[in-house]
């Protein structure tokens, strides 16, 4: 029986639920932000044999650092292989990512993404907020073998219908991804710090399947944007490990990604990331 | 005749006269680099000679499209992605999108693996390249030059997406020779593609070696020195990006301008302060400071050494 964390905060949960999506020996496309957090916990607990792919096309860094971009110098850090983005795009195309792990602004009942823009009383072209755009966001979702969705639970970003479907969840029903030809499995959850979401196939809808203790399906219920189906057998979410929690804040160690760490750091902890990563390689 | 260019002996070259001789008002420009390795050097020497009705193309290109849409030099983005990732969003490609300030860009919307299957299909002589991505998507639906539809072979559907073809690009490799054969060490992205894909190759590298280092290590050499017109040596062209086997991400410079940034009037401060106010890239470096680039370079050792 593991040990079981009593004292997280809801972003390192979320990094946790992530991880735990990933099989160990999966290949994993992640995209910036959680879902890379989440691959890297994965990989350093359950998950080691796991390999990391980022846009870059890095292949299989092997570090102790954290990632600060699906480009930055960890990617490539002892990788199996330095490649071409268009490379490791087609390899996705061609079948061979297992999971992948994309976020974005809005997401509704279909699994379809939103992180192009936020129409508001505008449209596509004067919009209220106009976003990054797709990236690999669009190509994660239409081929990997199947993709997780990271985004915390909110009604602002779980609507109806999103203004702008960058990434395609099974789009408008069962058969939404089949008669478009995209040869990905689709969205297979939907990660939230407070609920798991997963996927019907026969209707190509979201259900709740899991709630996080302490949090009730109601509050669920009031927290999504469309009429939300609910699981029969609506389950609670293991309790994060004081390992992964121990790991996580590692990881995070500036809470970067679990805080707001990011508008208080300075050059000098920037360089102490990078140092304390190289005492761990010494291993002594 | 501009195609001799790619036969010199010597394509050394200045970066102000590479963005001089090779862009022009209305040309359509591309940067290699993805995450990081962006090519922002040149990006601020553009600034500096006022190139402007530009049309960017680029799967992430972040300080092309965000400084120079900020600077008004951009009527057009072919792109997949516009922000800072990890630092922030990118706010001056937001005000022009959102509030037409100072003008409001064109965006046409690709994703990061088509945008280098458009390189690609330039790069082979093809007019377009089909794939399984966009299709079920929106980004069609607002991209008129996406064509949706069925294969000749098996008749399932499939995207098609048209060949690019820019007038020039700014790739970034860690070294080259004067022949301009490039080099990467870590990722290329899409830049081995980009470079045949434009009419004008510019390589910028962090610095350029001898043709027998070339030799030694062929299997290096991402961009033959055929597709190549200049060669310009830009030590720490990246920052504050990473330049991977070089130097590490500086992300707090990228933090304090996106603070600066948030406000238009922030943000021609900084232009004004950081490239207008400064004659080239060695006069950013020194104010940016060798102590700082020497420490980022330092740590990056630690954990990037190459045997080459």
């Amino acid at each position: 029986m593991p040990k079981y964390s009593t004292d997280y905060s809801l972003p390192e949960f979320f990094a946790v639920c992530s991880a735990r999506q990933i099989e160990d020996g999966e290949v994993v496309f992640a995209g910036i932000g959680s879902p890379l957090l989440g691959a890297m916990l994965a990989k350093q607990t359950h998950a080691p044999n796991c390999i990391i792919v980022t846009e870059c096309g890095g292949i299989g860094p092997e570090t102790d650092r954290t990632f600060l971009g699906i480009g930055d110098n960890v990617c490539v850090e002892n990788a199996i292989s330095n490649n071409s983005l268009w490379r490791l795009f087609a390899d996705q195309q061609g079948g061979f990512i297992d999971i992948g792990m994309i976020g974005g602004a809005q997401v509704d009942k279909w699994g379809n993404l939103n992180s192009t823009a936020i129409f508001g009383d505008g449209d596509y072209y004067s919009p209220k907020t106009r976003l990054p755009g797709s990236g690999g966001a669009n190509d994660i979702a239409s081929s990997a073998g199947r993709f997780i969705i990271t985004t915390p639970l909110d009604k602002r970003r779980f609507v109806e219908r999103v203004d702008y479907i960058t990434s395609p969840g099974y789009i408008d029903g069962p058969d939404g991804r089949t008669k478009n030809g995209l040869p990905g499995g689709g969205p297979s959850a939907i990660i939230t710090n407070k609920a798991i979401f997963k996927f019907d196939k026969a209707t190509g809808e979201a259900y709740l399947d899991q709630v996080k203790s302490g949090v009730t399906i109601q509050e669920v219920i009031d927290n999504v944007g469309w009429d939300l189906k609910v699981s029969s057998n609506v389950t609670e979410i293991e309790e994060p490990t004081v390992e992964q929690i121990e790991v996580v804040r590692t990881l995070d160690e500036y809470k970067i990604f679990t805080g707001d760490g990011m508008s208080k750091l300075t050059f000098e902890n920037l360089l102490q990331m990078h140092y304390k990563a190289f005492e761990k390689k010494l291993n002594l | 005749m501009l195609n001799d260019y790619k036969k010199k002996p010597d394509k050394r070259m200045s970066l102000k006269e590479a963005v001089s001789t090779f862009m022009f008002d209305g040309c359509s420009v591309g940067f290699s680099g993805m995450g990081g390795a962006q090519v922002v050097a040149p990006v601020h020497e553009i600034i500096r000679q006022n190139i402007k009705d530009l049309t960017l193309m680029g799967d992430s290109p972040v300080e092309p499209g965000d400084l120079l849409t900020g600077m008004g030099l951009v009527k057009k983005m072919e792109i997949g992605w516009e922000a800072y990732a990890l630092a922030g969003q990118a706010p001056n490609f937001r005000r022009s999108v959102e509030k037409s300030i100072p003008l409001k860009v064109e965006v046409e919307e690709y994703s990061n693996f088509t945008m280098g299957l458009r390189y690609l299909a330039q790069a082979m002589n093809v007019p377009y390249l089909p794939t399984r991505s966009l299709r079920g998507s929106d980004i069609p639906k607002y991209n008129s030059n996406i064509i949706e539809t069925v294969d000749p072979y098996t008749n399932s559907p499939i995207a098609l997406v048209p060949a690019a073809n820019p007038d020039v690009c700014f790739v970034h490799a860690n070294r080259a020779d004067i022949l301009g054969n490039a080099q990467f060490i870590g990722f290329s992205a899409n830049g081995e593609n980009l470079a045949r894909a434009a009419k004008h190759c510019v390589i910028t590298c962090e610095e350029i070696v001898t043709t027998d280092v070339i030799r030694s290590t062929g299997n290096l050499t991402i961009i033959p020195q055929y597709v190549v017109d200049a060669v310009v040596e830009v030590p720490y062209c990246c920052h504050p990006w990473n330049c991977p086997y070089a130097y590490a991400y500086d992300i707090v410079s990228h933090l304090d301008q996106l603070k600066t940034f948030k406000t238009r009037e922030g943000f021609l401060q900084w232009i004004d302060e950081w490239v207008l106010g400064v004659p080239d890239h060695n006069g950013y470096l020194k104010k940016v400071g060798f102590e700082k680039l020497n420490e980022l370079t330092r740590v990056e050792k630690k954990f990037c050494n190459a045997p080459y």
